[in-house]
């Protein structure tokens, strides 16, 4: 019996060590990664000052990446109307993936099929890698993630990176966009109009408590509510 | 809102049986590893309970993963979670503690079975004997493991669920605690009533044991629970608004005081008291208690489930 307790004993010594090591690899490795520097690193400012909700984003977006009817990567919420008649006005907002940098869904994805794109900062899903078990439409604090009927794997908005990006031009939401309201470019480069924007404006950020470090900001209006 | 449907429930009822399961299998072989060491030693697989976890174990792990599967909207691409690996999603490397827990399971109980197995192989398989001589070697190291894994698969059940941000009330420490307390209890519920339905005697030693355990077992989750809520509601915001809304009124409310702290914690705990003082144990005493624990534990996974969906950041 004491022999066999001090290989009990071994052995779990030695797989403790072993598991300890591994974690420990793997935290090496992810500061590592995050060492890395890109160049480049996408974000999408909202102007809500400036939106009308005409929904031509809305509709861009359906058409160049091809998402089904009943679902949406991007929707403009309508709250409303406010104010006394004939000053009345309507707000939107704008609800779609936010590109954590710290993003929830990459984290719980068990295949690795939710991630984010080294060297864009713009978090995707690889459909063919997806099986579909919805722990990333769970993670999602935003609630923006849902399952494509027609590929049946998680999808959401990746800033047209496979459609509109991939051929050099703006998301199809930014260019359909008849008020600029939506601003898109590189954090990275000191002189692109989104860091202009962002360095001009006071901008919010949803659910920052969470550190998720969202990457969609967005100029808020004037909402006509009081909440508390 | 009802309770069953709303818009941000994104998990149904098939993950809370899936937790159920898993919890389950882990804690029948908690229990029947402890059964084997502290009560009954060498012929250990001659007691009926110490089978009714043997065979339970496996039984659940296994169904648990096949409504895992079927529970995929890409049933088919279910080897992918097995081939590609994310060691920081939860899902990921909890799939692999089952997957290794399954092994472990399986030489623990070749080996609980040695004899018999032996005594069936000698002339027949022959190879088979060398096979389990060599294992044998190394069963204080795999009895060793199991517990480790089946303690990692009890924990892992509720560390699924806290690994989700957007629900303040999932997002909770203690959650992992409370459904590897609550699962313990299911083992050793399914392996007490799977014993005395395969005629074991209900007031045997094993009996005995298992009620001692499971007397303290189900005030550490008492505890829990409280905790749980008591935490939430100290954190205030969404947080409290969670808790009153899942424990309020309502049909989760129903749930968690009639079934969860009712039928499912108070009702064992009386009928273990009742049956540790009076040594009366009938057979409808021991299989009706486990019954209780056995539906309290699956409402507890169900009511946390839904209710902890409810309420988003
Ligand atoms: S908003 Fe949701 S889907 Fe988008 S990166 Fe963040 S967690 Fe992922
Ligand atoms: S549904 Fe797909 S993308 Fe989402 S976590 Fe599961 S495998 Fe990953
Ligand atoms: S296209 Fe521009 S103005 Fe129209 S709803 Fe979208 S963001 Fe607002």
């Amino acid at each position: 019996m004491e022999n066999s307790k001090r290989r009990f004993l071994k052995g779990t010594c030695a797989l403790l060590a072993g598991a300890s090591g591994a974690t420990l690899l793997a935290t090496v490795s992810a500061s590592n990664e995050a060492k890395a520097d890109p160049s480049v690193k996408y974000a999408l400012i909202h102007d809500e000052t400036k939106c009308i909700g005409c929904k031509a984003c809305e509709v861009a977006c359906r058409e160049t990446n091809h998402v089904p009817e009943g679902v949406a990567r991007l929707k403009i919420e309508q709250t409303g109307p406010y104010g006394e008649y004939p000053n009345q006005f309507y707000h939107f907002s704008r609800k779609s993936c936010q590109h954590c940098e710290d993003a929830p869904c990459v984290n719980v994805c068990p295949t690795g099929a939710a991630f984010i794109d080294k060297e864009t900062g713009i978090v995707s899903v690889d459909a063919w890698k997806c099986v579909g078990c919805q722990y990333c439409i769970a993670a999602c604090p935003y609630k923006i993630r849902f399952i494509n009927p027609v590929t049946h794997a998680a999808d959401k908005c990746d800033f047209c990176r496979e459609t509109n990006l991939a051929q050099g031009k703006q998301p199809a939401c930014v260019a359909a966009c008849p008020t600029k309201a939506l601003v898109f470019g590189n954090l990275k480069d000191p002189t692109s109009q989104v860091v202009q924007v962002l360095k001009a404006n006071p901008t919010q950020r949803a659910k920052v408590d969470l550190g998720t470090r969202p990457k969609l900001f967005r100029i808020v209006a004037k909402s006509g509510e009081v909440a508390i | 809102m009802s309770a069953l449907h709303f818009d941000t429930l994104v998990w149904h009822w098939p993950i809370a049986i899936y937790l159920f399961l898993a919890g389950a299998s882990a804690g029948a072989m908690f229990f029947a590893v402890l059964l084997k060491h502290f009560v009954l030693k060498h012929n250990a697989y001659q007691s009926g309970f110490v089978q009714a976890a043997c065979i339970v174990a496996p039984v659940a792990v296994m169904a648990g993963l096949g409504i895992l599967v079927l529970d995929l909207t890409k049933p088919f691409d279910f080897w992918k979670i097995l081939v590609f690996y994310n060691p920081k999603s939860v899902m990921s490397m909890g799939v692999l503690i089952l997957l290794i827990y399954q092994v472990f399971m399986f030489m623990w109980i070749g080996l609980l079975f040695r004899k018999p197995i032996d005594a069936w192989c000698e002339s027949r398989f022959p190879i088979v004997l060398k096979f389990t001589a060599w294992l044998s070697r190394f069963e204080a190291t795999i009895t060793g493991l199991l517990v480790i894994f089946s303690l990692a698969l009890g924990a892992y059940t509720g560390f699924l669920l806290s690994a989700l941000p957007g629900y303040p009330m999932l997002k909770n420490p203690v959650l992992p605690l409370l459904f590897l307390a609550s699962g313990l209890s299911s083992g050793a519920a399914s392996s007490l009533l799977g014993g005395v339905l395969l005629n074991a005697n209900p007031n045997a030693k094993e009996v005995h044991f298992i009620h001692k355990v499971e007397i303290p077992l189900i005030l550490v989750e008492i505890v829990l629970i409280f905790t749980f809520f008591m935490g939430l509601v100290l954190s205030g915001g969404q947080s409290k608004f969670a808790a009153f809304n899942a424990i309020g009124y309502g049909f989760w409310g129903w749930i968690f005081w009639i079934g969860i702290v009712g039928l499912g914690l108070s009702g064992p705990l009386a009928m273990n008291l009742f049956m540790t003082a009076t040594s009366k144990r009938k057979w409808a005493y021991v299989a009706g208690t486990a019954c209780l624990s056995l539906i309290g534990v699956l409402l507890l996974r169900n009511f946390i489930l839904y209710t902890g969906q409810m309420t988003v950041v």
